[in-house]
């Protein structure tokens, strides 16, 4: 996202997203697709359930003793002729990457879907040091052809027809191409295949790392990690702290989890655990593996009120359920990482200012909870972000002021009781038929997108207090 | 820069203020796997037909082929079979060691072109190209497996020696040949087998990438229409043989 449509408030960016005609349907069928896969999927493994527990007792016993299962990953990965580096900040990481790219003599670079490159901005980074990088995986390098960002975590293209992608194709690769998925795919394969061949350097993210054996993982369905992490001569990761497993036991229970999540598919076409660098007599595999160890943000959370999203295992499950992201789409968030649980990496990354609209984005109905491999309680923390967004007085004046009288409101019982009357008085000119449609500024803004129930010609109070059956 | 000294000292920082809220417990690792292992080899003996009919299901409903045969002889006539079927006559192969049979002259036999990788490393960057350039361009590709899991109709390889990467990802078409000494019944075994691996240290070919292979590469990534092929193969054809092949 530009910093230009940045400064357009989320309101207003959520507003021209439920106005596209186009993106709503998208939404509509991507989503609801999406969840019926999962629930079949689910429905279908009944050890599932006590597996979703176990992986969520997993990632928080790692998240205990983070620094030991980080140490032992270090050892091995270097173990294994490896390189280890780390990054507190995106503007580190990306610095990091090119400097490998520079000292190697990278001049394209191969890239798997990888959220935490996208995190950092990577790829700007790289076109500045003359490194021109390619996206890989299918709906990335759409969206990279088209100079977008993703719009979900697992089906980053889902916003564009395949009209327009034949069009960009067209456009942008200077050979006709028609509006079918199948001839557009292959288009695709033919141009990727050429790049794979050529790139010096290969980037991907991390899934998963497993601190016994020194391990990566990489889950995709295209083969573009694979390709990413077997043909160049180099090969970076850039994995968030959070992603390490203690050993390939553990692994394999969240495998057994993460695609039925994502894609509803028993597992995902390749998961590949890369260790280090080629090995005597491969023919195949890099020269040079390096492991970027990212911080950004979530170091500070092992103790502080987001803790419970270092879970995340990035299968945009919440998205699909959240009545939110179904009607806005992951753009109109504006940032790296959309739907319920992107508010909160959004906070984690950015600092909590950043979500002050956002953290209102959320009917807190907790789809999302019930919909998350890991049951992260994503409204608990959304409310303790509200809370904090309040405390720092980050809200407008208007709401701050609005919502403190509202609260000496409801602690004075005789304070009520008046309001309730005033209110009654007061309502008689914009209710109608049961329901307040319109009220005048600034209360305008609340009944701008929905109705007010007026209050009662008998509050519940009078009537306790006057209605003897009321109390039998 | 952040040094790797601060970087940790932070982490452990804010382990020591944080204790957990939630049940926290990793996964019980196997105290034995090699011989864990070795126990669900020898449970499969008497299973193997179910789990073998298991993985069949699974392996198919990831759009994989299926084929099973008495021996390793038959083996080569298949693969012509699949590859007159496609006008293919380019095909790259394991190395005879670790196919656990030499397949090379009876599918030339067959009028294939047939090109064996080679069982040490390349011994240059020339030859390096050369041979990459033979798997990029085949038509097929054929490679042993080192486990086939039933619950998910899965293939695992490991790399190595005589065992490139790239023969199973960049031919169009993956034919992937095993018996009943790879298979397990679930993921859970697979981890058994990956833990007894490692325990040395290394996994058993040497290599530095294991490959988890779920039926052909797809995409849904251009409105949700799913597609097959996208960067690896379109194709995946698993062969079993009945008897063992290592005889």
């Amino acid at each position: 996202m530009s910093d230009a449509e940045l400064t357009t408030p989320f309101r207003q960016r959520a507003g021209s997203a439920m106005k596209d005609e186009f993106l709503q349907e998208a939404l509509t069928i991507a989503t609801t697709k999406f969840i019926g896969l999962r629930r079949e999927a689910f429905a279908g493994f009944p050890e599932g359930e006590a597996l979703r527990d176990r992986a969520r007792a997993i990632k928080e016993a790692t998240l205990q003793h983070l620094d030991r299962h980080l140490e032992t990953l270090i050892a091995n990965v270097e173990r294994l002729g490896g390189h280890v580096h780390f990054a507190t900040t995106p503007a580190e990481a990306r610095s990091i990457v090119v400097d490998i790219a520079r000292r190697t003599g990278a001049r394209m670079a191969v890239k798997a879907k990888s959220m935490a490159t996208e995190e950092i901005h990577l790829n700007e980074a790289l076109e500045a040091a003359g490194v021109t990088p390619v996206e890989t995986d299918l709906g990335e390098y759409i969206i990279q052809l088209a100079h977008e960002r993703p719009s979900h975590i697992i089906a980053p293209a889902i916003h564009k027809t395949k009209g327009q992608v034949a069009e960009l194709f067209t456009r942008e690769l200077k050979r006709p191409a028609e509006p079918d998925p199948e001839a557009l795919t292959r288009i695709a394969r033919a141009e990727l295949r050429e790049k794979f061949l050529q790139a010096d350097l290969g980037i991907t993210g991390a899934n998963f790392a497993v601190a016994d054996t020194g391990t990566v993982v990489l889950v995709t369905n295209e083969g573009n990690g694979r390709m990413v992490t077997s043909l160049p001569r180099v090969h970076v990761a850039v994995m968030g702290v959070e992603k390490v497993v203690p050993s390939f036991t553990d692994l394999m229970v969240f495998l057994a989890i993460l695609a039925k999540s994502a894609t509803g598919q028993k597992l995902s076409v390749y998961t590949s655990l890369v260790q280090g660098p080629r090995r005597a007599g491969e023919l195949e595999g890099p020269e040079e593996f390096h492991l970027v160890l990212l911080d950004g943000g979530r170091i500070a959370q092992i103790g502080g009120p987001l803790r419970e999203a270092l879970s995340c295992l990035r299968c945009g499950a919440c998205l699909n359920v959240c009545p939110v992201y179904r009607q806005i789409g992951g753009h109109a968030y504006g940032y790296t990482y959309p739907g319920p649980i992107g508010i909160l990496l959004t906070a984690m990354l950015e600092g909590a200012p950043a979500v002050r609209d956002l953290a209102h984005a959320s009917s807190l109905c907790g789809a999302c909870v019930d919909a998350c491999p890991v049951r992260i309680d994503i409204p608990r923390m959304l409310i303790e972000l509200r809370r904090e967004v309040d405390d720092e007085k980050l809200a407008p004046w208007t709401e701050r002021v609005a919502f403190a009288l509202l609260t000496k409101l409801l602690q004075n019982p005789r304070l009520y009781r008046f309001a309730a009357k005033a209110g009654r008085v007061l309502q008689r000119p914009f209710a109608r038929d049961g329901r307040i449609s319109r009220l005048p500024l600034p209360f305008g803004e609340w009944t701008r997108t929905r109705d007010l129930p007026p209050v009662a010609s008998r509050t519940f109070q009078e009537r306790w207090a006057s209605d003897k059956d009321l109390r039998a | 820069m952040t040094t790797r000294a601060e970087f940790l000292e932070r982490i452990r920082e804010q382990v020591r203020m944080s204790p957990g809220r939630s049940p926290a417990s990793s996964a019980r690792r196997p105290q034995h796997p090699a011989a864990e292992a070795e126990t669900i080899r020898r449970e499969l003996v008497e299973r193997w037909p179910e789990t073998l009919e298991a993985f069949r299901r699974e392996f198919e409903g990831v759009a994989g082929v299926f084929h099973r045969t008495a021996s390793i002889d038959v083996v080569p006539a298949i693969v012509a079979r699949i590859a007159h079927d496609r006008q293919a006559r380019e095909v790259v192969t394991w190395h005879s060691a670790a196919l656990g049979a030499d397949l090379a002259p009876a599918l030339g036999a067959c009028g294939l072109d047939v090109h064996p990788m080679p069982a040490a490393e390349p011994s240059g960057g020339a030859e390096r190209e050369r041979l990459r350039t033979l798997a990029a361009r085949a038509d097929l590709g054929l490679t042993g497996v080192d486990l086939a899991i039933a619950e998910t109709g899965t293939l695992v390889l490991v790399s190595g020696a005589g065992r490139p990467r790239s023969t199973s990802l960049l031919p169009p078409c993956h034919i992937a040949v095993f018996d009943r000494t790879a298979l397990v019944e679930s993921l859970r075994q697979a981890g058994v087998f990956l833990e007894a691996w490692h325990r040395d240290g290394r996994p058993p070919a040497g290599g530095s990438a294991i490959n988890f292979i779920t039926g052909p590469s797809r995409t849904a990534d251009i409105e949700l229409t799913l597609t097959r092929g996208v960067h690896g193969p379109k194709e995946v054809h698993a062969i079993f043989v009945e008897q063992p092949i290592r005889g």
